[in-house]
């Protein structure tokens, strides 16, 4: 393999691996707030994209597509936390997980009645021709799905850390009892993580369906995002993101060094490694059972 | 005898003559007197749906027509279909359900290679008849089956020799790459050509690549393919992830000449991959494609359009067209089966269909009673200007598919 063909690869590793660090940080925004492991995360990422294609058939532009898209996205993570999450919220994790799967499929289900498994293709302007850097030719899909996480990390730092809601929501990661004693509302936290993962799907579906097309099936990297979650450490945002991103490139290598066929074990073989060897993942905190 | 007697023996007589239609319907499943059942099944779920989906709006549009142009002697035709996901078992399942439960006369498979292969033997055994579409799987007609037969797809073995000849022949390549999925399909189509490629040219592919159904991405196999300097690549895999291929291999700055597999020479490459498709050649399944402007085609295709409105822009796709068109060969075939209609009769009637064809959007079907292979037609075609046109090419050499039938 010559250094170009390399390179070549890190890039496309690090633009799969962007996706799967969005919806990575998508898992583990509500997980920290609310302790849910959401997964109904893939089909927001499905319906994001449909909301998209939706929007754009009644002829808005894309400018105006992308902000509406994430601003409906996040309306109906508000709505599915408020109805189906919330009244369940103190049952055992196991129903929370079984509850957000069954909303999955829901959703799904009915993506299916209305669109069925036909394929669509939502167009963006940045879309065409491989720009040439140096000896690498980049697609300008990649650039903007690479950028676009780079910026989300940015922004997600500062709403953290600067905002009064990004504190509250981790006030409320560390320890909801003293959090709702110093006067925060945990169920506005609950609402907007929801909201905010569901936008954060919505955008990861609308980076991908121009370069793969839409399909109710479109979410189901949900899977490999949550490898990503495990390795970078669940609730850590930062952890997510770098997963997420290492996933990618090991995955693509791993394509070029050992086949298809092994480009599909790498990712759970890594899974089984961390959950033996370091379950808390890179930057977890490990919790000691007494 | 007495003249009771007499009259109670005409009377059974009489009874025994007005049976055997009634003693037919009874013993063949499916059939009522204003009724034939046939049990469908293909993917209309999963990374295949573009096949089923297709499958299921085609074949029903055709038995549409059929049931207001008054039915087969007398019998309306009643669709029960079912999804396979594109897997063996589910396939098998559904075919079991639609025999045992349903009941069905007659069993008309758009599926994939995939689905198809997991449902040969217990049709076999079973005995009805499986009329399959799509699936290019030689297990459907080789080993030979009385009640198996193959519509508008042909066997891949024979693709094997299009694709060989037309590569080595047409576009003057020795240097073959072959990218193919791992799936039954494509696996068979880039075995196909490999075989052949060895046989009639002694040529082996310069590298083989595979991937996953459903994979996103392939610039790994398309980079290791560009070391090897092919001067074509063949693509075998559904048309989302050739789309997907074709646009990484112009990103790579991949110029050598792709050949794609027969399920991609349609439409909706052409919107998925854009200008990355322009170039690519491969054989069409049928003779005009849904987007033609062959005044046939565009009527078909405006019938279709009101039958199913609000549907993608890859719709109908050539998996339409198929379906439609096989399911009048199936309807004709149990029309000249006559009023006593059973497996029997239909297997009879379906091997004495010699050319026949819907109209000029299908290719003509043959059948006899030592093959069940209805084509072995297949269009050049080559993407220009962002159109696929027909490729002045034809073959030359002589099949060795049907000889073995002999």
């Amino acid at each position: 393999m010559t250094w170009r063909v390399g390179l070549q690869l890190a890039l496309s590793g690090l633009s799969v691996g962007s996706i799967y660090a969005i919806i990575a940080l998508a898992l583990a925004i509500p997980f920290k707030a609310s302790r849910v492991l959401n997964f109904a995360q893939g089909e927001l990422v499905t319906l994001g994209a449909y909301i998209g294609l939706v929007l754009t058939s009644y002829g808005l532009p894309y400018a105006a597509m992308v902000p509406a898209t994430l601003i409906i996205a996040a309306a109906f993570g508000l709505v599915l936390e408020r109805l189906f999450i919330r009244p369940i919220i103190g049952a055992p994790e196991f129903t929370l997980v079984i509850a957000t799967f069954a909303i999955g499929l829901i959703i799904r289900a009915l993506i299916r009645i209305h669109w069925q498994d036909n394929n669509f293709f939502l167009p963006a302007p940045y879309a065409g021709p491989a720009l040439p850097i140096g000896p690498l030719r980049v697609n300008p899909s990649y650039l903007v799905i690479i950028g676009t996480t780079a910026v989300l990390v940015c922004l997600l730092v500062l709403f953290f850390q600067r905002t009064k809601l990004g504190k509250a929501m981790r006030a409320a990661a560390v320890n909801q009892t003293g959090a709702r004693l110093m006067g925060i509302r945990i169920g506005t936290v609950f609402g907007s993580a929801w909201a905010l993962a569901a936008a954060l799907g919505a955008l990861a579906g609308l980076l991908l369906a121009p370069v793969v097309g839409i399909n109710p099936e479109l979410g189901q990297l949900v899977v490999k995002a949550l490898v990503a979650a495990v390795i970078g450490g669940f609730g850590s945002l930062g952890g997510a993101v770098f997963g997420g991103l290492l996933l990618g490139v090991l995955e693509t290598y791993a394509g070029a060094f050992f086949g298809a066929a092994l480009k599909e074990i790498i990712p759970f073989a890594l899974l089984i490694a961390f959950l033996l060897v370091r379950p808390q993942g890179l930057w977890g905190t490990a919790l000691v059972r007494v | 005898m007495s003249a009771g007697n007499w009259l109670f023996s005409a009377f059974a007589i009489c009874l025994a003559l007005a049976m055997p239609p009634f003693a037919a319907h009874a013993a063949q499943q499916g059939l009522t007197a204003d009724t034939i059942t046939i049990g469908a099944f293909g993917p209309i779920t999963g990374p295949a749906a573009y096949i089923g989906l297709a499958g299921r709006d085609g074949a029903a549009l055709a038995i549409k027509e059929v049931n207001d142009a008054g039915g087969i002697n007398g019998r309306k035709l009643n669709m029960i279909f079912e999804d396979d996901g594109h897997s063996p078992a589910k396939a098998l399942a559904a075919v079991k359900k639609l025999v045992d439960d349903d009941k069905v006369f007659a069993l008309f498979n758009v599926a994939g290679s995939n689905g198809t292969i997991g449902t040969i033997d217990y049709v076999k055994e079973n005995g009805l008849v499986m009329f399959v579409s799509f699936a290019s799987a030689p297990a459907v007609t080789w080993p030979f089956a009385k009640n198996l037969f193959r519509g508008g797809t042909t066997e891949v073995p024979r693709y094997g020799e299009l694709y060989a000849e037309y590569i080595v022949d047409g576009l003057k390549a020795q240097k073959i790459a072959i990218l193919s999925g791992r799936e039954e399909y494509p696996k068979n189509e880039g075995d196909a050509l490999t075989k052949q490629l060895q046989k009639w040219y002694g040529i082996a592919p310069v590298k083989r690549a595979e991937f996953n159904i459903g994979d996103k991405d392939f610039t790994p196999q398309l980079l290791e393919l560009q070391q090897a300097d092919p001067q074509v690549i063949a693509f075998f895999g559904n048309p989302a992830e050739a789309a997907i291929a074709l646009r990484q291999a112009k990103e790579l700055g991949i110029n050598q000449r792709f050949f794609v597999g027969t399920t991609m020479v349609d439409q909706g490459i052409l919107t998925a991959a854009g200008p990355a498709a322009e170039g690519i050649s491969g054989f069409a399944l049928i003779p005009l494609l849904p987007n033609s402007s062959d005044p046939a085609m565009k009527a078909w295709h405006a019938k279709w359009t009101a039958a199913y409105p609000g549907l993608p822009p890859n719709r109908p796709n050539i998996f339409d067209v198929l379906s439609y068109a096989d399911m009048y060969v199936l309807a004709t075939a149990m029309r000249d089966a006559g009023k006593d209609l059973t497996t029997g009769s239909l297997i009879d009637a379906l091997e004495h269909l010699h050319d026949y064809r819907i109209g000029p959007i299908a290719s003509p079907r043959s059948f006899s009673r030592v093959h069940h292979i209805g084509n072995l037609r297949l269009q050049p075609m080559q993407v220009k200007n962002g159109e696929w046109v027909q490729v002045p090419w034809e073959s030359k050499r002589p099949s060795d598919i049907l000889e073995r039938y002999h």
